[in-house]
C-alpha cells in the first residue's frame, strides 16, 4: 500500500504522491471478473499497441485501451474503474478485429464498464442517455433539423423505429425496467444533483 | 510354442525410484513386497536410479546369480531407457529381448501425483502385467540389412547444398534434387547477410560451383520427387525430371550431337518473343519463355517454360549447330536407389496480403522484405537503386513493419516467431542509411530479437547509425491517393501516444511458412509435421536432425524458422547423421517382424493384401503355397497377425500368447 505522506500544501502533496505499484494495490479477482464478463482471455495481452493504434478515440482523447488491458492484467481495479477515460470507447471493435492475440479488448472495456456501473461509477451523460432511451426509444431522438434533412433526401420524416411506431415503446421500457437501468439512472442522477 | 518355457520362467523385477519422481508418489516398499508374490518372480530389488551404473549392475549380477530367464524394470519409459536396460540384460548374459519395461513414471507417478494410494495399486498392476509378458519372452536376433552407399538431398538451397557437399566430401555419392532450374534457393535472392554484411551471392556462388563440379554429387535440377519406396538403407526414389527443353552438353553427346548442348550463351532468349515475369525477381523483372533466373545460375543451362512457349522455333534456329533445344521434350521418370535421405525443403513467404489492414498488393509502395532485397541488390531489377514502385522516386522515409503476420494467433497469421526478420530489418535499415543520403528508417517493433553471435552488437550499430525504433505494432496503413505516400498508424507504446506517420515506403517483414512442396514431399518420405506445418524432428533437443522415419533427416528452415548460420549448422549435422548408416554399411532392424508358421499356413494369401508395407508375398515351398515375409520391409504392425484366420502368423515380441497373458494378468488380478 502506498506510504501516506503529510504535506500541509495539498497541491504539493498530490505532486509528491507515491505512485509506485504495490502488490496489495492489485486485486486478482478483478482480472477474473473482467475475463468472465468480457469472455476474452485478457491476460494474454502482450502490449503491442495495435488496439490503441486502431482506436478512433485515442488520437482525440486521453483514452488508451492498451493501458486498460494492462490494468486489468495487473488487477488495478480502483485505477481502471475510476478513470473517466473508460467511457471514451466508441465500441467500434477495430481493436478486436486487429488484435494479433485474437483478444477482444472492446469486450474487456465493456466488462469494466459493467463493473463500474455496479459501483455507481458512470458519467452523467450516459445516465441521461438511458433516460432518453426510456422516454423515446432513442439515445439521440429525432429533431427538427434531422426531419428537414430526411425530407430533403426523400425519406419519411420519422424513421422506422419507435418514432413511427410508439406502440412498441412499452416493450423497450419493460426491458430497461427488468434490468433496473432506468431506476438506477434516476437514482444516481438524483444523488449527484 | 511357449508352454514349456512358462514353467521354467525365472523373472527378476527391479523397481526404480527415479529419485523422488517415482518414490515420491508410489510406495516402493509396498510394490516390492507385492512383486515377491507374483508367480515366476524369483528376485525383487529396488534402487534410487536403476539407469545408473550400480543399478544396471544389479540386473546383470542377478541374471548370473539367480539364473534368470526374464527381466522386468519398472521405471520411466521405454522411449528413454529401453536401450539402457536391454544392454544391462545382455551384460548379464541374457538375450536383450528378454527384457520388459513397466512404465510407472510417465504414465503413473507423474499423472497421479496427488493420488499416491491409487498410483501404488496401478504400479502393482503394471508390474504384474510386465511379469506375465516377461515369462513368455523368447530369444530374438536382430536382422541386419546392407545399406546402399548413396544418399539423396531434396532441396538445393544453402542447406541442401551444404549437406550434399559434406556427404560428397565424405566419399558418398549424393543425388541433389532441386525443383527449380538452378540451385541457390532463397539465399541467392538476398543482397547482403547479417550481421557481417557479406554479399550473399559472393559467398554462395563458390558453393554453387563446388556442388556443380563435385564428382560425387549428381545434380538433378528441375526435378521433383515422385514416389518413395523402401526403408533405411534401401530407398527406391522415383524422380520426375521435368521437360526442360534444353540439352546439357552431356545429354547432347548422348544423342550423338558432338560438341553440342547448351553453353549458356543466351542467343535463344534474345530472339524469344514471349515475355513473362521472372519469379526469381518476384515478378519485378521480365524473362523470356526460354530463360535463366539470373547470370550466376548453376548449372548454366537454359530452360523452356512450356506453359508459355508458343513453339515458334526462333530459339532453335538461333542455337544453330549446338542443337541444344528440343521443343518436343517430355517429362522423364527415373528411379534411383539411396541409403539415406535429407530433406531441405525451405520456406515460402506468407501471403501477407491476407492482412488487408496493411494494404500489400493494394498500395503500390507497400512491399515485402524479399522485394526490398531484390530492389536494393546491385544485380536486381533496378541495379540496386531502391525506388518507389508508384513513381520511381527514391524514398527517404521508410517504415519497417516487424512481426508482419508472425506471432499472430488469428486465422490470418502465424503463431510462431519467424526468427530472422528482426535481424534482416536491421540490415535493411543499415542499407538505406548507407545508400540514400538523408534517408531515415523507422522500425516498428514489439521486441528486437537479436539472439545470435554478434547480433546484439549489430543492433547497437544500427541504432548508432541513426535508425529510429518505435515500439508498437502497426495497426493499419492508409494511402494518400494523390502522392501515394503512406500513413502508418500505430501506438508508440513507450510514449503511450498514437502516431500517424507519413512515409514514402513501407517494408513488411512478412512471416514465413513451409514451402508449397513440403506437405507432398514429407508424405512421400513418411515424415511427420507439427501443427504449423514445419517438419517434426525426432527429438527437439537431442535429435534435431533426425525424423521418426529411420534414414530420413532434416536440414534448414523446413524443420522450423532459422537463419543461414543455423541452417548450415543443421545441414552439416544432418549430413553427418545421414552418413553414419552408410559408413557402417548395415543397419540393424528391430526383430519385431511377422513370422509365418508354415505348417499352419493355408496359403490363402489374404494377408498379402492386408499388409500396408508390401512386405508379404506367396511362395512355393515343398510343393505347398505359403506366405513369405520380407523382414526388412515388415514394420511389425500386426495387421496380418491379427487377421490370419488360421493363426499361422507369429508376431515376434508381440505374439498372441504374450498379449493374452498380459490381458489375463490384468483382468484376473493375478489369480491365474
Amino acid at each position: 500500500m502506498a506510504v501516506k505522506k503529510d504535506y500541509k500544501d495539498q497541491k504539493l502533496a498530490e505532486k509528491l504522491r507515491d505512485r509506485k505499484y504495490y502488490i496489495p494495490d492489485s486485486n486478482p479477482e478483478f482480472l477474473k471478473e473482467v475475463e468472465k464478463i468480457g469472455q476474452t482471455p485478457a491476460h494474454m495481452c502482450y502490449q503491442c499497441g495495435t488496439c490503441t493504434g486502431s482506436c478512433p478515440s485515442a488520437p482525440r482523447s486521453s483514452y488508451r485501451i492498451r493501458l486498460f488491458m494492462r490494468k486489468a492484467v495487473l488487477g488495478l481495479e480502483e485505477e481502471a474503474l475510476t478513470d473517466p477515460d473508460l467511457w471514451l470507447c466508441t465500441t467500434c471493435y477495430s481493436c478486436t478485429d486487429r488484435c494479433p492475440r485474437d483478444l477482444a479488448p472492446t469486450d474487456a472495456i465493456m466488462a469494466m464498464r459493467n463493473l463500474a456501473f455496479k459501483r455507481d461509477i458512470v458519467p452523467r451523460n450516459f445516465l441521461q442517455t438511458v433516460q432518453l432511451i426510456y422516454k423515446s426509444g432513442h439515445g439521440v431522438p429525432n429533431n427538427d433539423a434531422n426531419r428537414a434533412a430526411r425530407k430533403k433526401l426523400g425519406l419519411d420524416e420519422e424513421p422506422e423505429t419507435t418514432h413511427k411506431y410508439p406502440e412498441y415503446l412499452p416493450g423497450i421500457q419493460k426491458i430497461l425496467d427488468h434490468y433496473k437501468l432506468k431506476e438506477n439512472a434516476d437514482r444516481i442522477l438524483a444523488e449527484g444533483a | 510354442m511357449a508352454e514349456d518355457k512358462y514353467k521354467e520362467a525365472r523373472i527378476g523385477v527391479f523397481l526404480c525410484h527415479c529419485g523422488t519422481n517415482i518414490a515420491g508418489t508410489i510406495d516402493i516398499d509396498a510394490v516390492r513386497e507385492y512383486a515377491k508374490t507374483i508367480p515366476n518372480v524369483v528376485v525383487v530389488d529396488n534402487y534410487a536410479y536403476m539407469c545408473s551404473t550400480p543399478g544396471q549392475n544389479k540386473i546383470a549380477d542377478a541374471i548370473k546369480e539367480q539364473n534368470l530367464t526374464g527381466i522386468v524394470v519398472a521405471a520411466c519409459t521405454p522411449r528413454l531407457h529401453e536401450p539402457t536396460f536391454r544392454n544391462a540384460t545382455a551384460a548379464g548374459g541374457l538375450n536383450p529381448f528378454r527384457f520388459e519395461m513397466a512404465n510407472i513414471r510417465d504414465q503413473n507417478s507423474w499423472v497421479h501425483m496427488h493420488q499416491p494410494e491409487e498410483a501404488t495399486e496401478k504400479a502393482k498392476d503394471a508390474v504384474r502385467i510386465a511379469v506375465a509378458k516377461a515369462s513368455l519372452l523368447e530369444d530374438l536376433i536382430p536382422k541386419s540389412v546392407p545399406v546402399e552407399k548413396t544418399a539423396m538431398v531434396v532441396g538445393g538451397g544453402v542447406g541442401g547444398m551444404q549437406a550434399a557437399l559434406d556427404l560428397a566430401d565424405a566419399g558418398i555419392k549424393t543425388y541433389l534434387v532441386e525443383k527449380s532450374p538452378t540451385i541457390g534457393g532463397r539465399m541467392s535472392q538476398l543482397d547482403k547477410t547479417f550481421p557481417t554484411l557479406d554479399c550473399s551471392q559472393c559467398i554462395l556462388t563458390p558453393k554453387m560451383v563446388d556442388v556443380y563440379r563435385n564428382k560425387n554429387i549428381e545434380l538433378l535440377t528441375y526435378t521433383e520427387v515422385e514416389a518413395v519406396e523402401g526403408y533405411i538403407g534401401n530407398f527406391d526414389v522415383t524422380l520426375r525430371k521435368k521437360a526442360r527443353g534444353v540439352l546439357t552438353p552431356a545429354e547432347a553427346e548422348a544423342r550423338g550431337i558432338v560438341g553440342g548442348g547448351c553453353t549458356g550463351c543466351g542467343d535463344c532468349a534474345e530472339v524469344c518473343p514471349v515475355i513473362k515475369p521472372n519469379p526469381f525477381e518476384l515478378g519485378m523483372a521480365p524473362r523470356k519463355a526460354i530463360y535463366i533466373y539470373h547470370p550466376q545460375v548453376s548449372p548454366l543451362i537454359y530452360t523452356v517454360d512450356f506453359d508459355s512457349c508458343v513453339k515458334c522455333g526462333l530459339c532453335v534456329e538461333s542455337c544453330g549447330d549446338k542443337k541444344a533445344i528440343d521443343l518436343d521434350a517430355k517429362d522423364e521418370l527415373i528411379t534411383v536407389k539411396v541409403g539415406t535421405a535429407i530433406l531441405a525443403l525451405g520456406y515460402d513467404i506468407y501471403p501477407i496480403e491476407k492482412k488487408f489492414e496493411w494494404g500489400y498488393k493494394n498500395y503500390d509502395n507497400v512491399i515485402t522484405s524479399l522485394e526490398f532485397e531484390r530492389l536494393i541488390c546491385a544485380s536486381g531489377p533496378t541495379g540496386g537503386h531502391l525506388i518507389r514502385p508508384s513513381d520511381g522516386e527514391t524514398p527517404k522515409r521508410i517504415a519497417f513493419v516487424l512481426c508482419a503476420g508472425s506471432r499472430d494467433n488469428t486465422d490470418t497469421g502465424k503463431p510462431y516467431c519467424s526468427r530472422f526478420c528482426c535481424m534482416y530489418s536491421l540490415k535493411h535499415a543499415h542499407q538505406i542509411i548507407e545508400k540514400i543520403p538523408g534517408a531515415v528508417p523507422y522500425i516498428f517493433y514489439m521486441d528486437i530479437r537479436s539472439f545470435g553471435k554478434m547480433y546484439e552488437e549489430f543492433y547497437y550499430r544500427i541504432q548508432n547509425e541513426g535508425a529510429k525504433f518505435i515500439r508498437g505494432r502497426v495497426a493499419n496503413i492508409t494511402e494518400d491517393p494523390v502522392t501515394k505516400n503512406l500513413h502508418v498508424n500505430a501506438e508508440d507504446t513507450l510514449l503511450g501516444r498514437p502516431i500517424d506517420m507519413e512515409v514514402d515506403m513501407v517494408v513488411l517483414a512478412a512471416a514465413i511458412q513451409p514451402s508449397a512442396e513440403t506437405e507432398k514431399t514429407r508424405r512421400l518420405f513418411g515424415v511427420s509435421c507439427s501443427q504449423d506445418g514445419w517438419l517434426l524432428e525426432a527429438h527437439p533437443k537431442l535429435n534435431p536432425c533426425g525424423t521418426t522415419t529411420a534414414g530420413v533427416y532434416l536440414a534448414g528452415v523446413c524443420q522450423g524458422p532459422k537463419d543461414i548460420p543455423d541452417t548450415v549448422a543443421q545441414a552439416e549435422g544432418a549430413a553427418s547423421a545421414a552418413s553414419i548408416p552408410i559408413h557402417k554399411g548395415e543397419v540393424e532392424l528391430e526383430p519385431y517382424f511377422a513370422v509365418c508358421l508354415e505348417d499352419k499356413c493355408a496359403g490363402c494369401g489374404m494377408c498379402v493384401y492386408q499388409c500396408p508395407y508390401s512386405a508379404l508375398s506367396l511362395v512355393e515351398k515343398d510343393g505347398r503355397t505359403v506366405m513369405h515375409v520380407t523382414e526388412a520391409k515388415c514394420k511389425g504392425c500386426g495387421t496380418c497377425g491379427g487377421f490370419c484366420p488360421g493363426g499361422a502368423i507369429w508376431m515376434q515380441h508381440f505374439a498372441s500368447p504374450q498379449i493374452v497373458a498380459q490381458i489375463d494378468a490384468f483382468l484376473l488380478g493375478g489369480e491365474q
